[in-house]
């Protein structure tokens, strides 16, 4: 069966059902959402669904998909309607089997509120007036979408969240949203229309969408900069919201990526959002930088940083550096020109993340990263728009207690090969996942065995107590728990999939001897 | 001996205890001056990992110091 399909005639659960059992489920959970007879204190007679199909599947199946991998689950479906429905027909339905109930729960949850949220579908509302109105606020409220011109009212219940569970503060267009308005910066003679130009035509990179990433990506999408792509393999945690206001609590456990695009895309409806959860790796950077004008490196971790360096005096583009720590920050540009410095010409010594403070370790305010935030996305505009002629490269020092800023000139470093960028130093990756046949191997790897299941996930599974250290990544990323700071750990899930993501963000904040079970505690057995 | 005005920045402001102070020194270059004030202030890191600028521009270590000019010694910064 299609994992993701639309149905002409009436649904049948029952067939569905069947097509999920599994000998191996020992859990079943779906949602039915049914048509009903009210909406907004209006009676509805009966609706109308209709969906641009192409696109419909292709973002459902993948939906699906993540939902699979993401809650370990063994079969997933859904199914929803198109055409003309009566009231208390069934106008969607979702199927999750697995081993236990709560990943099956949790899965079926995800599924129907992504599709209520992500999938192309509009509903007609036939009222019992004789009126009738399209409704889809969600997807409006996501792409800004005006289609149809609709009266704002919500659909069925899964979707009376409207505004609230995604932490979006968008309001629902009840009008095509006009065109943005950008007549104060345009009035800038250095500005101008033809600036404005300028910005819609650029597309900047963004990577890190963190306290120096958040105000960057929102001066840049207001300013009407037309495309942005952002990169960040992180989840929202819930420490993270003091620094990046961006985000709100609703949204930990979620992709960084995936959430900033959305409400910039709330933000600016004009600009083009491209989100990348992964973290910039050696593997991809090259092929981001590639498809961008300049970059703006908003990561915590010199890993990246360099990474991003090299890679920008390799696509000899442009890009804006900064960092923090504590009530400080450094601000440097860097300009594919022969007398520019790159990271490198300043930092020969490539330092190892961890020697100096993260905001983890070392603690921030949160104006601090968004001050030096502010700076770089201004030196970003600054260049799109030509205003830094004849500035002479510089690493920018910022004390937000004594308020004091230094200009500090910075030669390129003859010894530094900007023909072949970190060949003296390349970037080292470890591998981040390792393999064991075995719990007792991985025991005797002699690294520490961290199991982030769930607390009802152990307590099924009797052999996995036999790991001692019990971090739940629920309580990690919501900042109840912590991972230690130091030490070798072997981090295990159920199939390696949470394990492999902490693991990288683990690394990304600088810990190199961590490592995931590759294929977790699933592939122990198997 | 000269008088020096030194600047500091992230870990080794937090070390020094200080932002910045006026040093009375006789030390000849800016290596010797940051190896005096890490013995001084008991600074972890390494020189190599530092830089160094004197009177608002980045210097070499061996740059020569005289009475009244200006040093800031930078430690690199990541977070984000």
């Amino acid at each position: 069966m299609d994992v993701f399909s639309f149905s002409r005639g009436p649904l049948e659960p029952a067939r569905w059902r069947d097509a999920l059992a599994d000998p191996s489920c020992g859990g079943y959970a779906s949602f039915e959402g049914w048509v009903r007879d009210h909406n907004e204190g209006r009676r509805v007679r009966h609706l109308e669904y209709e969906a641009f199909e192409a696109l419909a599947i292709k973002e459902g199946k993948r939906i699906v998909d993540e939902a699979i991998e993401r809650f370990g689950v063994t079969r997933a479906a859904c199914v929803h309607r198109v055409g003309d429905l009566g009231l208390g027909e069934l106008a969607v339905w979702v199927g999750v089997s697995a081993a236990h109930r709560a990943e099956a729960f949790a899965a079926c949850r995800y599924i129907i509120d992504e599709v209520k949220h992500r999938v192309p579908i509009w509903k007609k509302e036939h009222y019992a007036d004789g009126d009738s109105g399209w409704v889809n606020c969600e997807r409006c409220a996501a792409t800004g979408a005006q289609a149809h011109g609709h009266a704002h009212a919500h659909p069925d219940g899964a979707a009376d969240r409207h505004g609230n569970e995604h932490g979006s503060s968008a309001p629902c267009a009840t009008e095509p949203a006009p065109p943005a308005d950008y007549s104060r910066q345009i009035a800038l003679p250095e500005v101008g229309t033809a600036g404005q130009a300028r910005l819609a035509a650029a597309s900047v990179l963004v990577v890190g969408a963190g306290g120096l990433g958040v105000p960057v990506l929102q001066y840049l999408a207001a300013a009407g900069v037309g495309r942005l792509g952002i990169v960040d393999g992180d989840l929202v945690e819930a420490s993270n919201l003091h620094r990046q206001p961006l985000y709100c609590p609703a949204d930990v456990g979620r992709p960084k990526a995936e959430i900033a695009a959305e409400r910039l895309r709330s933000l600016n409806p004009e600009v083009r959002v491209e989100a990348h959860a992964v973290h910039a790796t050696a593997a991809n950077i090259d092929a981001l930088v590639a498809q961008h004008d300049l970059v703006v490196e908003c990561t915590d971790n010199f890993r990246a940083k360099f990474l991003v360096s090299d890679a920008v005096v390799r696509a000899l583009k442009p890009a804006v550096f900064a960092s923090v720590h504590q009530y400080e920050g450094q601000l440097q540009v860097y300009r594919p020109l022969p007398h520019w410095p790159c990271l490198r010409c300043l930092w020969p010594e490539a330092p190892r993340d961890g020697m100096v403070g993260t905001c983890a370790e070392a603690g921030v305010l949160g104006p601090v990263p968004a001050t030096l935030g502010a700076l770089q996305a201004m030196a970003a505009l600054k260049r799109l728009l030509g205003l830094d002629a004849g500035e002479a490269p510089a690493l920018v020092t910022v004390d937000l207690l004594s308020l004091g800023t230094r200009r500090l000139l910075s030669p390129r470093n003859p010894g530094c090969d900007h023909e072949n960028p970190g060949a003296a130093a390349p970037v080292v990756e470890a591998p981040l996942e390792l393999g064991f046949t075995t719990l007792a191997e991985a025991f005797e790897s002699g690294l520490e065995l961290v199991d982030v299941r769930e607390s009802w996930e152990r307590a099924h599974d009797p052999p996995g107590l036999l790991i001692p250290t019990h971090l739940p990544l629920s309580e990690l990323v919501h900042g109840h728990a912590e991972f230690p700071a130091e030490g070798r750990y072997l981090i295990i899930c159920a199939h390696g999939v949470r394990s492999l993501s902490l693991t990288e963000h683990l690394r990304a904040r600088g810990q190199s001897e961590v490592y995931s079970l590759r294929g977790g505690l699933a592939a122990l057995r198997g | 001996m000269n008088d020096i005005e030194v600047q500091y920045f992230a870990v080794l402001r937090e070390r020094a205890g200080v932002g910045r102070e006026t040093v009375s020194t006789a030390a000849a270059t800016a290596a010797d001056l940051y190896d005096e004030l890490a013995a001084r202030h008991e600074f972890g890191l390494p020189r190599a990992m530092l830089r160094v600028a004197v009177n608002d521009e980045f210097a070499d270590w061996s740059r020569p110091l005289a009475a009244g000019d200006r040093v800031v010694f930078i430690p690199p910064v990541a977070g984000g």
